[in-house]
This record gives structure tokens, C-alpha cells and sequence, in this order.
């Protein structure tokens, strides 16, 4: 009887004692949590605050972007009027098409040339895989100011200088290591067994990657080309110098005008070139780690 | 990665990986490597090259001196020499055509040599053009009736003989001579004299004076990167590029890390922090710039919230000659703001690669959480953050649009602008190119120290 009851204020002193260290853990935890929170909410902020900023620019009369102090609350008046300024000044609608020829041109070639390349990586063993991995690596470090000028001579001398097929190109190169990376970690997402077993049951090995991997990889490769479009939409140094007569994309159109522009201009095209990033990275965040998680393999 | 497991794959050569990397390989040597080496060509290859002058009108005779561009020459004789087909379309090139013809002389002897084009009328010719008979023409201005024909279509070869004026000639062949002239000119006090192709002069007047309008040789030359040193913003581009470099790299690391421990730590809506810290991947510098123009301009957000708080009473001018380090405070903290998403990145999957065991251990044997980052995770991120450190700073010599946005391009500048400038405002192609191969030696060295020193940092460690 004694002993029972020694025994059960023992457990009991026992559980208090735990029930101090899970309700310590647990403040701890909820302490770190709340870190967490905190940290991520500020660090949120410091991102969003100037996309806010530029975006109310944006959305406003030219009259509100030109007066001081700025409103605090932000998109106050709404308005168009700034954005239809930006877009209805010379060269901006040509430079919008512009832009969009280069990065379609620019995905559609980089996407046809990485796809086997990836394929080939995930899929091969061969002498001079681990090669080629390092070099596209060393390539996409590779700074782009070292390569445009030596690539206008060129152009000049072959006659395809300021020609959007020729940026498209130059872009291209640039894209292609990036693409070739993404598409070989998507494809390595996909067993091997799932393509054997087709050919088990009757594929060939072409018709293995049209019905088995082709669909499974397709929106991987969605990505890799929403990015490729991402980064030729942006890239304004290979483009101002390839191309800054009479085939200026939209970046190279506003640097260019840049001095003679009036502010309501600068912001609505600092927020219009932002719109791509804003929408694509949403769609393609889950891929960006799948590149890099290759890297330090 | 999936390894192959057939061993089929394996035990014979397999040509189809090779196949399928082929396109990008060739790509990339046409994209990359040829543009590389072309551009080391133009920094170090002199342009305006420097004309040799030779000891005759021959290509392979010894050279007697050099003339720079623009030189300008008096002509004292010329002479005809063989061209080949493909050099006939050269710019300012002279020529002179020479006809092999058999005619008989005043003893009625057939005399069969060269006589040069303007001595011949040309009185038939063939079906193609070609010239097939004519008759001797006169000497213009000299009272000479004989015109010499030559052995070789050379007015230096041996005379073979001489026909008289209007004697009817076969004409067996014909050839085009580029002129060579003997120039003479003063360079820097001495005078040089020796021969040279037509194509490298313009000749003007009565055909005595001429100028060099090009060289022929393009030699080795330090110039275009003394140039590029001398320049007045060379030493401002350099230090601005390494200053901005040293102070946005340590923040970004920072900041990064701590985004990738609150994406790792996986909160609710880790989602949508993920979405908000990478966005910064797909802003171009140039719409970062212009973003946080809008933030440091005067009548911008900076100044309306600070007069909003009452701190200021009139808005300050942040973005002005007079005030360089709030552009190089704006530009640090645009940089910050776009690219510090790709280091956070780069951590995060190398965060996603520790094993949860290890965490899980550490945690048991009682490690707090400092500890835990300071003696696990960042050890165990080291291969990722070599990889971001690596291509952080290479990306660090890049940075153009968001300095010309908040810079103006001339206030504060860093060397792709420079490159961009000598480019495109002073359409100087040479020194560009050897801003660029500055560059990518900046890059190269780098990338080359990182590695040494971490390998040696492992190494002392055991």
C-alpha cells in the first residue's frame, strides 16, 4: 500500500517534471515559431514594399506620380492614365513586340537544343558526362558583357547586326546551360524502369519517350522555357548592344530613352517589365530548386 | 539521378548520348568560345594597323619601315604585280592590265611579249569578252613611236623588242597588275621610302601625293588596354565594382540564409515566403533600378515618408553628383532587393540535401539553435555556398542597368557600364573589347581564388 502510493507520487512527480520540460519545449517551440514568423513577415515586407511602391506609381494619374508628399495609402487616385502614357509613347508597343518575338525565338531554340542534352545527361552514362556538366556550369557563370561585344563584330561583318534573330540567338546561349540543367533534373525525376517497361510491353524506344515521358516531363519543361522567356525578357546589355537601332527591345528602348523620359514613363516601365516576373515565378518557384539542387551534387 | 540499369547500355559504346549533347555543345563553342577568342583578338590586335613599307614592289621582299594611318606620302614611282582573282574587289585598289601579244615588228620579224594595256587597242573580242586581236597605240604626250614589249608583264623584265604605232597584234592572254607605289614620307623626323600595294593609299591630285588609309598587318598591341587604364573612369568603374561587390555580398549571404532557415523551418504559408523571396530571380536590373529610383527620387517615397514622420521639413536630393555614397547606398540595397533570391535558392536546396537525422541528432545531444546553424547546417552548406559565392561575384562584375538608373552613368559607374559606354557612345569596338576581356580575367581570377582558398582552408583543417 505504501509502496503503491510512494510509486504513484513518485509518477506523479515524475510526469510533473516532464509536463515542465514538454511545457518548456513547447514555449520554446512556440518561441521559435513565432521567430519564424516574425522574421519571415519582415523579410516579406522588405520584398513587397517596393513592388507596392512602384505598383501604385503605376496605377495612378501622372499627376499623382509627379506630386509631394507622395499619399501613404497606395493606388490613390486609381488610374490608367500613367500606364496608357507609357504605352501609347514612341517605340514602347514596337519594343513590347519586340521583346516578345526575341523570348519566344529564344525558348522555342533553347528548348529544341537542351531537351536531348538533358535527356542524354539523365539518362547516359558516358565518358564525359561529368565533363560536359561542369563546363555548361562554368558557361552559365560566364559573364554575358564579355560576349556581346565580340558577337556585335561578328554580326556587323555577317550582316545580321540589330536583328532580333540574331539577339534571339545570343539569348539563347545564354538560356541554354540554365535549360539544359532544369530539363535534365526533370527528366532524372522520371524512373527509368516506367520507359523499360514500356519497351517490355511492345515501345519502341521513341514511342517509350512520346507516350510514357513526354507527358510527365511536360510541365517541367513548361518551366524551363517560362524561364528562359523570363531571362530574355530582361536581358537588356546583349540586347542594347546587339540590337539598339531599329530593333530595341522594350528594356533597351527605356535605358536608351532614359535620360529624356519623364517619370511617370520610368515607373510605368519599371512596373510593366516587373509583370513577367510577378506572374512566372509563381507559376515555376517549385523548379527553381530542382536546377540549383544539381549544382552542388 | 537515375543511372541506367540496363547493362546493355553499358557493356558496348553508346553513341546516342553523344548525339543528343551535340547540338548544345555546338552551340555553345560557336556562342561562347569563338566570341571568347574573338573578343581577346580585338582587345590585343591592332585595328589601324601600321602599313609596311617593302624594299620592292613584292609581298616577300625585306621590309624597309612602317607608316601609321593618316601618313601622308609623296609617290615617286609605281609598278604593276600580280594579284590574285579573289583580292580584285579590295577597297582603293589601282590596277593595270598588261596583254600577251604576237606582232611583227618594223624587220618583219614576229615578236611575241607582254605590253601593258594602255599601249593596246583592244579591236576584237571573242564571244566571252576576252580581248583576241588590236593594234598599237600611240604614246600620248611623247613623240616615241615605239612601244617596248616585255618579257613578263613587268615594266622591269627584260625588253624583248619593240613594235611600231598601229602595227595589228594577236592578243594571246591578259592579266590584271595591282599598282604598287614607291611612296616617301616624314615619320617623327625620318624618312622612311619603300613600296606598297595601291589598296593600302588614296591617291589624290595629279597622282604624286597620297595618304595611308589603312595598314596591313595586324601586330600584337597594349594599347587599347593602356586606353582603357588611362581612361578617366577606368579607376572609378573598378573601385565602385569591387566596393559595391564586398559590401553586397556579405548582406546578401545573410539575408539569404536567414530566408532559407525560415522556408526550412516550414511555417504555415512557407508557400507563399517562398514565393515572396524568389521573385527577386525574375526582376531585370533595370526594373529594380527604376523600382528603387522611385524609392531615393526627391519627390520619391523615401522623402514623403520621412516628412510624413516629420524628421525632414523639405525634401532632399538623394541622386546627385555632390552625394555618391546615397546612390551607392540605393544601388547596394536594389541589389540586395533582386539578387539575393538566387542565393537564397542555391541554400535552400543545399539545405534541402542535410539529412533531417543529423538535425534531429544534434538537437537530441542538445544543441540550441545558434549552435545548431553555426557547427551543422553552414559546414554542411558549404559546397552550396561556394557554388553561390562563385557565381555571386562573377554576376557582381555585371551589374549595369540599376547603376545607369541610379547613377546616371557617369556619377557613379562600374565597368560593364564603361564597356557599354565605349561601345556605344564612343564606338570604340577595341577598348570595349579589352573591357570585357578585363572582365572575364576579374571573373576567371575569382572563381580561381574561392576554389584555392577553400581547398586549402579544408587541407589546414585536416
Amino acid at each position: 500500500m505504501t509502496n503503491a502510493a510512494e510509486t504513484s507520487t513518485r509518477a506523479a512527480q515524475a510526469s510533473a517534471e516532464v509536463r515542465a520540460i514538454h511545457r518548456r519545449m513547447l514555449r520554446r517551440q512556440r518561441l521559435g515559431r513565432a521567430m519564424t514568423y516574425l522574421l519571415g513577415i519582415l523579410l516579406s515586407l522588405w520584398v513587397l514594399i517596393p513592388i507596392v511602391f512602384i505598383t501604385s506609381m503605376a496605377l495612378t494619374t501622372p499627376a499623382a506620380v509627379r506630386s509631394y508628399p507622395k499619399s501613404v495609402f497606395p493606388f490613390l487616385p486609381f488610374s490608367t492614365a500613367t500606364m496608357e502614357f507609357f504605352l501609347n509613347s514612341r517605340g514602347v508597343l514596337p519594343g513590347i513586340t519586340n521583346s516578345i518575338i526575341v523570348a519566344v525565338i529564344t525558348l522555342v531554340l533553347s528548348t529544341l537544343i537542351a531537351a536531348p542534352a538533358g535527356y542524354a545527361i539523365s539518362r547516359f552514362i558516358f565518358r564525359g558526362r561529368d565533363v560536359f556538366r561542369l563546363s555548361i556550369l562554368a558557361v552559365r557563370a560566364f559573364p554575358v558583357v564579355v560576349l556581346s561585344i565580340p558577337l556585335a563584330v561578328v554580326f556587323l561583318r555577317l550582316n545580321i547586326y540589330d536583328n532580333l534573330f540574331s539577339l534571339a540567338m545570343m539569348h539563347t546561349a545564354l538560356a541554354l546551360p540554365t535549360t539544359i540543367l532544369v530539363l535534365s533534373s526533370v527528366f532524372a525525376s522520371i524512373p527509368y524502369e516506367l520507359e523499360e517497361a514500356a519497351q517490355v510491353f511492345g515501345c519502341s524506344p521513341a514511342q517509350a519517350f512520346r507516350h510514357i515521358v513526354l507527358p510527365l516531363v511536360l510541365p517541367g519543361i513548361a518551366a524551363a522555357a517560362i524561364f528562359t522567356f523570363v531571362l530574355s525578357w530582361n536581358e537588356v546589355f546583349a540586347a542594347s548592344i546587339l540590337a539598339p537601332l531599329h530593333n530595341r527591345t522594350l528594356p533597351v528602348q527605356v535605358l536608351i530613352t532614359l535620360d529624356e523620359s519623364s517619370e511617370p514613363y520610368q515607373f510605368a516601365g519599371g512596373f510593366f517589365m516587373l509583370i513577367p516576373a510577378l506572374i512566372f515565378i509563381f507559376f515555376i518557384r517549385r523548379y527553381l530548386f530542382n536546377m540549383w539542387g544539381q549544382i552542388t551534387k | 539521378m537515375s543511372a541506367p540499369s540496363s547493362p546493355k547500355r553499358r557493356r558496348k559504346r553508346n553513341w546516342a548520348p553523344y548525339l543528343l549533347i551535340l547540338p548544345s555543345i555546338v552551340y555553345l563553342a560557336l556562342f561562347f568560345a569563338y566570341p571568347m577568342v574573338n573578343g581577346l583578338i580585338l582587345s590585343v590586335r591592332e585595328a589601324g594597323a601600321l602599313l609596311t613599307l617593302h624594299g620592292e614592289a613584292q609581298q616577300l621582299s625585306l621590309p624597309t619601315g612602317q607608316l601609321p594611318r593618316g601618313a601622308q606620302v609623296s609617290i615617286l614611282d609605281q609598278q604593276g604585280n600580280l594579284i590574285s582573282q579573289d583580292e580584285l574587289d579590295q577597297a582603293n585598289l589601282v590596277t593595270e592590265i598588261w596583254f600577251q601579244t604576237r606582232g611583227q615588228d618594223s624587220t618583219g620579224e614576229t615578236l611575241e611579249g607582254w605590253a601593258p594595256g594602255t599601249r593596246i587597242r583592244v579591236r576584237e573580242t571573242n564571244e566571252s569578252g576576252a580581248p583576241v586581236s588590236g593594234t598599237v597605240r600611240p604614246r600620248i604626250g611623247s613623240d616615241d613611236p615605239l612601244t617596248f614589249i616585255y618579257a613578263e608583264p613587268n615594266d622591269n623584265s627584260e625588253i624583248v623588242g619593240s613594235l611600231e604605232v598601229q602595227t595589228p597584234v594577236e592578243i594571246l592572254d591578259q592579266v590584271t597588275l595591282e599598282v604598287w607605289f614607291l611612296v616617301r614620307a616624314e615619320v617623327e623626323e625620318q624618312t622612311e621610302e619603300g613600296w606598297v600595294q595601291s589598296r593600302y593609299l588614296q591617291v589624290f591630285g595629279d597622282g604624286t601625293q597620297g595618304r595611308v588609309s589603312r595598314g596591313d598587318t595586324g601586330q600584337f598591341t597594349t594599347r587599347y588596354f593602356q586606353q582603357m587604364v588611362n581612361d578617366r573612369f577606368f579607376v572609378p568603374a573598378l573601385r565602385t565594382t569591387l566596393l559595391l561587390m564586398v559590401i553586397i555580398i556579405p548582406i546578401q549571404f545573410v539575408l539569404a540564409i536567414t530566408m532559407a532557415l525560415v522556408i526550412q523551418a516550414n511555417p504555415k504559408g512557407s508557400g507563399l515566403f517562398l514565393y515572396l523571396f524568389t521573385i527577386g530571380l525574375g526582376v531585370s536590373d533595370l526594373a529594380v533600378g527604376i523600382v528603387w529610383y522611385s524609392i531615393f527620387t526627391q519627390l520619391g517615397y523615401l522623402n514623403s515618408i520621412l516628412q510624413g514622420l516629420g524628421l525632414i521639413d523639405s525634401p532632399i536630393t538623394y541622386l546627385s553628383a555632390t552625394k555618391q555614397y546615397w546612390i551607392l547606398i540605393a544601388i547596394i540595397l536594389a541589389e540586395v532587393w533582386r539578387a539575393t533570391s538566387i542565393v537564397m535558392v542555391i541554400v535552400v536546396a543545399g539545405m534541402q540535401a542535410i539529412s533531417r537525422e543529423v538535425l534531429e541528432a544534434a538537437e537530441i545531444f542538445g544543441a540550441g539553435f545558434w549552435q545548431r546553424v553555426r557547427y551543422v547546417i553552414l559546414p554542411l552548406l558549404r559546397p552550396s555556398l561556394q557554388v553561390a559565392l562563385i557565381l555571386r561575384t562573377i554576376l557582381a562584375f555585371q551589374v549595369f542597368a540599376v547603376v545607369v538608373v541610379l547613377g546616371g552613368g557617369d556619377i557613379v559607374t562600374v565597368l560593364a557600364n564603361e564597356t557599354y559606354r565605349q561601345y556605344y557612345d564612343l564606338r570604340n569596338v577595341n577598348v570595349a573589347a579589352a573591357y570585357s576581356v578585363f572582365i572575364l580575367l576579374l571573373s576567371m581570377f575569382t572563381a580561381v581564388f574561392y576554389l584555392r582558398a577553400v581547398r586549402t582552408q579544408e587541407e589546414v583543417g585536416g
